[in-house]
């Protein structure tokens, strides 16, 4: 039973430290879109799809995580 | 609720077990070989309503808009259209169209229907996120493969213009993600909607073992939490209804900008 316990707190936990990097990512990812939309309006449209496209990248590994958690 | 301790930390316990049971597929009734879990049956029912609501405003639509409802429906196809179609994929668009309003709706009406209380979203079982996104998939390479050929996609998955050397790393990285889209574009959507229902369950048992606790054990302090609770279960839901849009927006827009990348020229 406790070793079951700690196995499912270690995946929360693993979970948790997964996040942090796509959170950085992410947050990256969006200051990226509205600086550069911000200096070129008419830009924000492309700038946008791209963004979306690397912002699904850097959640990919919080997904794989979110996975992990799930198949061991 | 058999059983209150009068400790609220060790009576959420029990519930909150309930809970994640509540969450497992399960079967609702048997339709010959087919055993239909609930998520199924709520899918079905969702593919009726929104067949219905589109054959009506169909009906209904007329070259000057008079009726509201069917103004609506044109409404969500046309922004569909222009955010999607004309941003995201750009030439050529048009008969990707038909598929990402599909796409759309029915992930919309979904996860909408879901957040009333008492029914199941459709999309918060990995089953279900797992076919979209398998749908999903299967198009863009098809389309990829029908515009550029099979030998020509192939290449086409590392970007033009590489040093020699630099094409066959970057091709596997490339390839790696373009498989991985099968997997985020499932999991998102089912994490986002499992989580939303399991946050908003939590906070509902943490409403009501406190106030019941306060309430059987007269210790009207152990309310005070459950007050809380009962105010974040609003503030959640309000949450749950944009990520609901949300999801049903990123999904489609990522199979838009997928679709883009394999038929477009890098």
């Amino acid at each position: 039973m406790e070793t079951i316990m700690t196995i499912a707190a270690l995946k929360i936990v693993g979970y948790g430290l997964g996040t942090i990097g796509p959170g950085i990512g992410l947050g990256l990812c969006g200051y990226g879109l509205c600086v550069g939309a911000a200096r070129q309006p008419e830009m924000a449209g492309r700038l946008f799809t791209n963004a979306l496209i690397f912002g699904a990248l850097a959640e990919a590994l919080a997904l794989i995580g979110f996975v992990l958690t799930f198949i061991f | 609720m058999e059983g209150l301790t009068g400790n609220p930390l060790a009576d959420i316990v029990a519930p909150i077990e309930e809970l994640s049971e509540s969450f497992n597929s399960a079967v609702v009734f048997q339709l010959g070989p087919w055993s239909i879990s609930q998520y199924t049956l709520w899918m079905f029912i969702v593919i009726v309503l929104l067949v219905a609501i589109v054959l009506i405003a169909a009906k209904k639509i007329t070259l000057v808009p008079k009726n509201k409802f069917a103004s609506m429906v044109e409404y969500g196809y046309d922004a569909i259209r222009r955010n999607m179609g004309e941003g995201a994929i750009g030439h050529g668009y048009e008969k990707h169209m038909p598929f990402l309003a599909t796409l759309f709706f029915f992930i919309l009406l979904a996860n909408v229907i879901g957040l009333i209380p008492g029914t199941k979203t459709a999309t918060g079982t990995l089953s279900v996120t797992w076919a979209l996104a398998l749908i999903s998939f299967v198009y863009f390479n098809f389309y990829g493969v029908k515009a550029k050929g099979g030998w020509g996609y192939i290449k086409a998955i590392a970007p033009h213009g590489l040093p020699k050397p630099m094409v066959p790393v970057i091709w596997f990285f490339e390839f790696f993600s373009l498989v991985i889209r099968l997997l985020t574009l499932a999991v998102r959507l089912y994490g986002n909607m499992f989580a939303g229902h399991m946050i908003l369950g939590i906070f509902a048992i943490m409403t009501q073992v406190f106030v019941l606790d306060a309430i059987l054990f007269a210790s009207p302090l152990t309310a005070l939490p459950g007050v809380v609770w009962f105010l974040f279960i609003f503030i959640m839901y309000v949450l749950e209804c944009l990520v609901a849009f949300l999801q049903a927006y990123v999904f489609t827009i990522l199979s838009a900008v997928y679709i883009g990348l394999a038929t477009g020229e890098h």
